[in-house]
C-alpha cells in the first residue's frame, strides 16, 4: 500500500465513531431508497385490485404500513447521514492538521527551504480538509452506486426493454458533460486573466498610496484600477452562456430518459406485461439509474482525497528536527565547528571563542547564511558536529538551546498578537516541559478537546505595557523609541503597526538580543538599517551586548572592520579567519568581496 | 444592496419571469400527463393516446429546457451588475483607505476581498435562481393538482407547508452556525498562513509549542463549528424529508379513499416527487447554503471596505477587537481648495502622535521656510522626518498648531500647488508620458526638458520614448524614482517636497536630480537619505526622535555631535553595499 493511502485509511479511522454511523445509515438508506419505487407500485397495485371507495383491505393496509416504514427510514438514515459526514470529516480533518501541523513544527525551516510558502500552506490547508473528507466520499460514493446500480438491476428485471433504453441515454449524459468541460476552460481562464489585471492594478495604486494621497487623485486612480470591468462582464456574460448551454443539455436529457421508459413502459401496460405500479416503480428506478453520473462523481472526489492525501504525506519527507536533554554547562558561549559540510558548507573547522565578536564575509551563495544558520541550530549539517561551550547542539534541550542563542535575520517575521509580544516571543519559548521525542509525538494524546468552551483556554503572553525584560533589548535595537511612537505603543497590535523593512529588523533584532543569553546570530540582520541607525545597534553589540558571542553575516566594510575576526567564506569553505586589517592587506581576493556594487542604481528597493 | 441590485431594473425582472414560466410548465403537466396517458392510454388500451400525453410531456421539457437557459441568462443580468458594483466598492474602498494616514496598503486584505466578491456573485445568482424557481414550481404544481384532482390538495399541501415554515424558522440559526464555521475556518486558514511564513523565526525563538496551542484551538474551534453546522443540517434534513415524503404516504393511505383512480395517484404522486420535494430542496440548498454564504460575503465585503463618510467609522469598531487604537486624524476631505500666493511654509507649535497613548513624533515645532528656501531634514529613520513631510503637505494634521502654505492651512492647499514625492516612487500600467504627465498635462517639449534636466534621458531611450508602456514591476526601484522626479518636475507646485524621494539613485544621479530641483525654484523640502543632500542645501533641519535643530551645515558640525557622527558615516568614501 502506498503512504498517501495509509495516511487516508488512518485518516478515515481517525473520523472516529461517526464513521461506523456513516457507513451504516449510508448503506441502510440507500438500500431503503432502492427500495422505495417498489414498496410504492406495490401499493398502487393493491388499490387498484383491492379497493372500494372508503374501505381498505388488509392487504391495503399491511402495504401502506409498509411504505411508511420504509420512508421513515429514508428519512431517519438520511438525517443521520448528513450529521455523520458532518461530524466525522469534521473529527478527521481535526486530526489530520493538528498531526501536520506539528510536523512542519517539528521539522523546522529545512522544510520551508524544500517547499515554497504557499505550497506549503496548501498541503497544511486545502489538502489536509480534502483528504478529511475521505471516510465521507469512501462511505458516500460506495452507497451511491447501490441505488444506481440497484435501479438498473431492478430496471432489468421489471423490462429490460426499458433498462436499455436508459443505457443509452446514459452513455448520451457522459458524453454531454465532457463536452462542458472543453466548452468554458477557456471562458474561465479569459474571466481569470482579466480578475488578476484588476487585481494588479489595485496591488499598484495601493502601493502608491501616498502619492495618490498628495496629488488629490483617488477617484481617478480608482477608474484607472476599475477600465478593464466592461471586459471582466464580457467574458462574465460568456461564462453564464456556456453554463446555460451545458445545463439545458443536462437538464434535457435525464427527464426526457424518463419520459422515454414511460413510453416503452406505458406500451407493454397496454400489451398487458405490466401492472401500474410497475410501470411506477420503472419510472422512477430510471430517474435512480441516471444518478450514476453524481455517484461517479463521489469516485472523483475519492481521488481527489487521495491525491490531497499523497501531497500533506510529502510533508513526513523531512525528518523532524530531534533534541537532547542536555543543559548547557557554565560557559560564556564558545561555539566551535568540527568538520562541519551540508547546506552548502564543506568541510569546515573552526573555533570561536566565548564573547567575541565574529563578522562572516563572504560573496552571495558562499555558505554565509548556512553557517549562521548552523551555529543557531536552525538547521542540521550532513557531516560534523556544532558544539555550543563544548556540548553538541544536537544533544542540548530545545529550552536550553533556544534561551542560549538569538537569531536575527534580514528579512524576520513577527509572530505574535502585539508589537510587545513579538519581542517577547523567545521568552515566551518553550512552555512545554522538554517532552521531545525522536519521533514528533502523535497528537492523540495532544487533541484538544473538540467542546472545550473558549474560557478554558490557556492564558497566553499578551504584552499589556512593555515588559521589563524587553526594553533593554528593544532599546539595543533602536527599536524603543519608535515602538513608544505606535498608536497604543508596545501593546499596539502587529497588524495595526505598519513598519518599514528597518523597523522590522529593529523588531527582530530586539527579540534576538531578548532570547540569546550566550550567542547572537545575526545574519544580515542589519541590512535595511539607515547607517547611523546601524551605527548605534553597532554600538550595543561593542557595549552592553558585549558578553556574548556574535555572529554577524554582513556585506559591509565597517562591519567586518569593527568585529573582533573575520570568518571569509568561498564557495563554502572557510578561506580566511582573521582580523579584517589582516585579511584586507594580504589578499586582494578578500577586498574583491566588499566591491560588488553596480554603478547606477543601487537595487536597495527589494529589502 | 442586494435587494436593491434585484429590483433596479423592473425589466429584466420581467424577463426572469417570463422565461421561469417557460421553465416550470413540465411542473404543471407532469401529473396531469401521467394520469392521462396512463388512465386514458396504456390502461384504456388507447396506446396512441397515451403517446400523446407523454409526447406532450417531452414537448414541455424541451421548452422547460429553453426556459431554463433563457433564465440562467436573465439571473446573469441581474448577477453580472451585482459583481461589477461590489467590485468598485471593494477597489474604490480599499484605494481610499489606502490613502488615509497612515498608509496601510494591506494588500492581502485587497486579495481576500476580490475573491470574496466573486463568491458573493456565485452566491447571489444561485439565491435567485433557488427562490424564483421554487417560487414558479409550487404555483404550477397546486395548478396541475387542482385540475388532476383537488380533492388531493389537502392531503399534500398542509405537511409540505409545515415543513416549509420549519425550515424558514430554523434558517437563522442555522445562518449563525454557517456564519461562525466560515470566521473559524478563516482564522484557522490566517493562522496556518502565519505559521507556515514565520516557521523559521518560531523555531529559532523556541515558540513552537505556544504557535501549536494557538493553532491547536483554531483547529479545535473549526472542527467544532462544522460539528454544529452538521447538526442542525441533519435536523433541517429530518423536517425536510418529513415534508417531503409524507404527502406521498398520505396520499397512497387516502387518495383512493377520496375517489383517486390509480393514474391520478401515480399522477400525484409524480407531482410531489418530481416536481414539489426537488424545489424544496433547491430552495433549501439556495437559502440556507448560498444564501448565507451571500450574507457572509456580503458582510465581509462592507467589513472591509467602508464607504467613506460618517458610516465608515461606526463599520470598523465595536468588532470584538479588545484593543481599537484612535486613528491619526487624517486630513479631512478638501471640499473647498483654496491656491496659496507663493511657497512660503510656516510651521507654528506643531505636535504630531500617532496615537493617544502613543509618544509625539515632532513636538512643538516652529519653522518658517520663506519661498525660494532649500531645506534638508537629516536624522536616523523612523524618527519623524517622513512625518513632518506629510504635515506639510497637508496629509496629517497636527495634533495642535498649525502649518500654513502661503498662509493658507496646509489641508486647505490645491494639491496642484505642492507636490510630494514618497520613497516608494508610484509608476503605473499605462505610457511613460501618461506617468510623466500625471500632476499636470505638459507641452511635449517641456516634457523632453524635464526628462534631460533630471537625468533620465537614457531611461527614457531605453524604454522605447514617451510612447512606450511602461511595466511597473519591470523596473528597478531607482528607475520608477526617475519618473516620479521628472513628473515632480514637471508639475506647476512652487513647493516640493521630496521624501527620501532618491535613495534608490546613486550618488551621482541624486546630485543631479537635485540640482534640476534646485533650478527649479521654488521652496524644496528634501527629506535625505544621504548626508551629501544637506551640503547642497542651504538650511538643515536635524530630527533625532523631537530632538530639533535648525541650522546651516557649518553650524551643525559645529554645535552637534549627532550631526558629526552622521556626518562620518555618510563620507562619500564608505559606501553602502547591498
Amino acid at each position: 500500500m502506498e503512504a498517501a493511502d495509509r495516511l487516508v485509511v488512518r485518516t478515515v479511522r481517525h473520523g472516529g465513531p461517526w464513521v461506523f454511523v456513516l457507513a451504516v445509515v449510508a448503506v441502510g438508506g440507500s438500500v431503503l431508497e432502492l427500495a422505495l419505487p417498489y414498496v410504492i407500485g406495490r401499493t398502487v397495485d393493491t388499490l387498484i385490485t383491492g379497493t372500494s371507495p372508503g374501505v381498505f383491505s388488509g392487504s391495503v393496509i399491511g402495504s401502506v404500513t409498509g411504505c411508511a416504514l420504509v420512508l421513515a427510514g429514508v428519512v431517519v438514515c438520511d438525517s443521520l447521514h448528513v450529521w455523520a459526514s458532518g461530524s466525522s470529516s469534521a473529527a478527521a480533518s481535526a486530526w489530520l492538521r493538528h498531526r501536520a501541523m506539528t510536523h512542519v513544527l517539528g521539522a523546522g525551516p529545512a522544510l520551508t527551504r524544500r517547499l515554497p510558502e504557499g505550497d506549503l500552506t496548501t498541503r497544511l490547508g486545502m489538502n489536509a480538509e480534502e483528504t478529511g473528507h475521505a471516510p465521507e466520499a469512501i462511505v458516500s460514493g460506495a452507497s451511491l452506486l447501490v441505488p444506481t446500480v440497484g435501479g438498473l438491476v431492478a430496471l432489468v428485471l421489471i423490462d429490460p426493454l426499458s433498462a436499455l433504453t436508459l443505457v443509452a441515454g446514459l452513455v448520451l449524459i457522459v458524453l454531454v458533460l465532457r463536452g462542458f468541460m472543453r466548452d468554458t476552460s477557456e471562458v474561465v481562464a479569459a474571466y481569470q486573466g482579466v480578475q488578476g489585471d484588476i487585481a494588479a492594478r489595485l496591488v499598484t495604486a495601493l502601493s502608491g498610496a501616498r502619492t495618490i494621497a498628495a496629488a488629490g487623485t483617488t477617484e481617478s486612480e480608482v477608474a484607472r484600477v476599475l477600465a478593464p470591468l466592461p471586459l471582466l462582464r464580457a467574458y462574465g456574460v460568456g461564462l453564464w452562456q456556456a453554463n446555460a448551454k451545458a445545463g439545458v443539455r443536462t437538464g434535457v436529457v435525464v427527464p426526457l430518459l424518463e419520459v422515454a421508459v414511460l413510453v416503452v413502459g406505458g406500451l407493454r401496460l397496454a400489451g398487458g406485461d405490466l401492472t401500474v405500479g410497475e410501470l411506477y416503480a420503472a419510472a422512477r428506478y430510471a430517474v435512480l439509474g441516471a444518478g450514476l453520473g453524481s455517484a461517479l462523481g463521489y469516485v472523483g472526489r475519492l481521488a481527489r482525497a487521495r491525491s490531497a492525501a499523497g501531497r500533506v504525506e510529502e510533508l513526513w519527507r523531512q525528518p523532524p528536527l530531534t533534541y537532547g536533554r542536555r543543559a548547557l554547562p557554565a560557559g560564556s558561549g564558545a561555539l566551535e565547528f568540527r568538520g562541519v559540510s551540508g547546506s552548502g558548507l564543506r568541510g569546515v573547522d573552526l573555533v570561536i571563542p566565548g564573547g567575541v565578536a565574529v563578522a562572516v564575509v563572504g560573496r552571495s551563495g558562499s555558505g554565509k547564511s548556512a553557517l549562521a544558520a548552523l551555529a543557531g541550530r536552525l538547521a542540521d549539517p550532513s557531516e560534523g558536529t556544532v558544539f555550543l561551550d563544548g556540548v553538541p547542539v544536537r544533544e542540548l534541550s530545545r529550552r536550553a538551546l533556544r534561551r542560549a542563542v538569538g537569531h536575527a535575520f534580514e528579512r524576520p517575521v513577527l509572530v505574535g498578537d502585539t508589537v510587545g509580544d513579538a519581542i517577547g516571543l523567545g521568552l515566551a519559548g518553550p512552555a512545554e516541559p522538554d517532552a521531545d521525542e525522536p519521533e514528533a509525538a502523535e497528537p492523540e494524546a495532544a487533541e484538544p478537546e473538540a467542546d472545550e468552551p473558549e474560557a478554558d483556554r490557556p492564558p497566553r503572553l499578551r504584552a499589556q505595557g512593555p515588559d521589563a525584560t524587553l526594553v533593554p533589548a528593544a532599546r539595543a535595537a533602536c527599536a524603543d523609541e519608535f515602538v513608544r511612537r505606535l498608536p497604543l505603543g508596545y501593546a499596539t497590535p502587529l497588524a495595526q503597526a505598519p513598519m518599514s523593512g528597518g523597523e522590522r529588523q529593529r523588531i527582530g533584532l530586539a527579540r534576538a538580543f531578548a532570547q540569546g543569553s550566550r550567542l547572537l546570530v545575526l545574519d544580515d540582520a542589519t541590512s535595511s538599517l539607515d547607517t547611523l541607525t546601524e551605527r548605534r545597534v553597532a554600538a550595543a553589540l561593542s557595549g552592553e551586548l558585549r558578553g556574548r558571542t556574535r555572529v554577524l553575516t554582513t556585506h559591509r566594510v565597517a562591519t567586518a572592520a569593527r568585529a573582533d575576526a573575520v570568518l571569509w567564506l568561498e564557495n563554502g569553505r572557510l578561506r580566511g579567519y582573521d582580523r579584517h586589517e589582516v585579511l584586507w592587506e594580504r589578499y586582494p581576493a578578500y577586498r574583491a568581496v566588499f566591491q560588488t556594487d553596480v554603478p547606477g542604481f543601487s537595487d536597495g528597493g527589494r529589502a | 444592496m442586494i435587494w436593491r441590485s434585484v429590483t433596479r431594473e423592473p425589466r429584466r425582472l420581467a424577463r426572469l419571469a417570463g422565461w421561469s414560466l417557460a421553465e416550470a410548465l413540465p411542473s404543471l403537466l407532469i401529473g396531469h400527463a401521467i394520469a392521462r396517458a396512463i388512465e386514458d392510454g396504456f390502461a384504456a388500451a388507447r396506446p396512441v393516446a397515451g403517446l400523446a400525453w407523454l409526447a406532450l410531456l417531452g414537448g414541455a421539457w424541451l421548452v422547460a429546457a429553453v426556459g431554463a437557459r433563457q433564465s440562467v441568462l436573465a439571473v446573469a443580468a441581474i448577477a453580472e451588475p451585482f459583481r461589477d458594483e461590489l467590485l468598485a466598492r471593494v477597489v474604490g474602498g480599499a484605494v481610499r483607505h489606502a490613502v488615509t494616514p497612515p498608509w496601510r496598503p494591506g494588500a492581502e486584505s485587497v486579495a481576500r476581498s476580490t475573491l470574496q466578491v466573486e463568491l458573493a456573485r456565485d452566491a447571489f445568482a444561485a439565491v435567485i435562481t433557488a427562490v424564483r424557481s421554487f417560487a414558479f414550481t409550487v404555483v404550477s404544481v397546486v395548478v396541475g393538482m387542482a385540475t388532476l384532482l383537488p380533492a388531493m390538495l389537502p392531503l399534500v399541501l398542509p405537511p409540505f407547508a409545515a415543513g416549509l415554515a420549519v425550515f424558514l424558522l430554523s434558517l437563522p440559526a442555522m445562518a449563525r452556525r454557517q456564519r461562525a464555521f466560515l470566521v473559524a475556518d478563516e482564522r484557522l486558514a490566517e493562522s496556518v498562513t502565519a505559521m507556515a511564513g514565520g516557521l523559521r523565526d518560531i523555531v529559532s525563538c523556541g515558540a513552537e509549542g505556544r504557535v501549536a496551542a494557538d493553532i491547536g484551538q483554531a483547529i479545535a474551534a473549526q472542527a467544532v463549528a462544522a460539528r454544529r453546522v452538521a447538526r442542525v443540517t441533519a435536523v433541517r434534513t429530518l423536517s425536510l424529508g418529513v415534508a417531503g415524503w409524507l404527502p406521498v404516504l398520505l396520499v397512497l393511505a387516502y387518495g383512493p379513499g377520496l375517489g383517486a383512480s390509480a393514474g391520478a395517484v401515480v399522477g400525484t404522486l409524480a407531482y410531489v416527487v418530481q416536481s414539489l420535494a426537488p424545489a424544496l430542496g433547491g430552495l433549501v440548498e439556495g437559502l440556507g447554503v448560498s444564501g448565507v454564504r451571500l450574507a457572509a460575503s456580503v458582510a465581509r465585503i462592507r467589513e472591509t471596505t467602508p464607504l467613506p463618510g460618517p458610516g465608515a467609522r461606526r463599520a470598523g469598531t465595536g468588532r470584538g477587537r479588545a484593543v481599537t487604537p484612535r486613528e491619526p486624524r487624517p486630513g479631512p476631505r478638501r471640499t473647498r481648495t483654496v491656491r496659496p500666493r507663493d511657497a512660503r511654509v510656516e510651521l507654528r507649535g506643531v505636535t504630531f502622535a500617532y496615537g493617544p497613548e502613543a509618544e509625539p513624533v515632532v513636538s512643538g515645532l516652529d519653522l518658517v521656510l520663506p519661498e525660494g528656501c532649500r531645506l534638508a531634514v537629516v536624522g536616523p529613520s523612523g524618527l519623524g522626518k517622513s512625518t513632518l513631510a506629510a504635515l506639510v503637505t497637508g496629509l496629517l494634521e497636527p495634533s495642535s498648531g498649525e502649518v500654513r502654505i502661503g498662509g493658507v492651512p496646509a489641508r486647505d492647499v490645491d494639491p496642484a500647488a505642492r507636490v510630494l514625492i514618497p520613497q516608494e516612487a508610484y509608476v503605473f500600467q499605462g505610457t511613460l508620458r501618461e506617468n510623466l504627465t500625471y500632476l499636470a498635462s505638459a507641452a511635449p517639449d517641456a516634457v523632453r526638458r524635464a526628462i534631460d534636466e533630471v537625468g533620465m534621458a537614457e531611461l527614457a531611450h531605453r524604454l522605447g520614448g514617451l510612447s512606450a508602456e511602461v511595466n511597473p514591476a519591470a523596473l528597478s526601484a531607482g528607475e520608477r524614482q526617475l519618473i516620479a522626479l521628472t513628473r515632480a518636475y514637471l508639475s506647476p507646485a512652487r513647493l516640493v517636497i521630496l521624501d527620501e524621494a532618491t535613495c534608490h539613485l546613486d550618488p551621482a544621479a541624486e546630485a543631479r536630480a537635485e540640482a534640476a530641483f534646485a533650478r527649479r525654484g521654488g521652496t524644496l523640502v528634501v527629506v535625505a537619505h544621504r548626508l551629501t543632500s544637506a551640503l547642497r542645501a542651504r538650511h538643515v533641519l536635524l530630527m533625532d526622535g523631537t530632538r530639533v535643530r535648525l541650522g546651516t551645515h557649518d553650524e551643525l558640525v559645529a554645535v552637534s555631535p549627532l550631526y558629526r557622527d552622521l556626518l562620518g558615516q555618510w563620507t562619500p568614501d564608505v559606501r553602502q553595499v547591498s
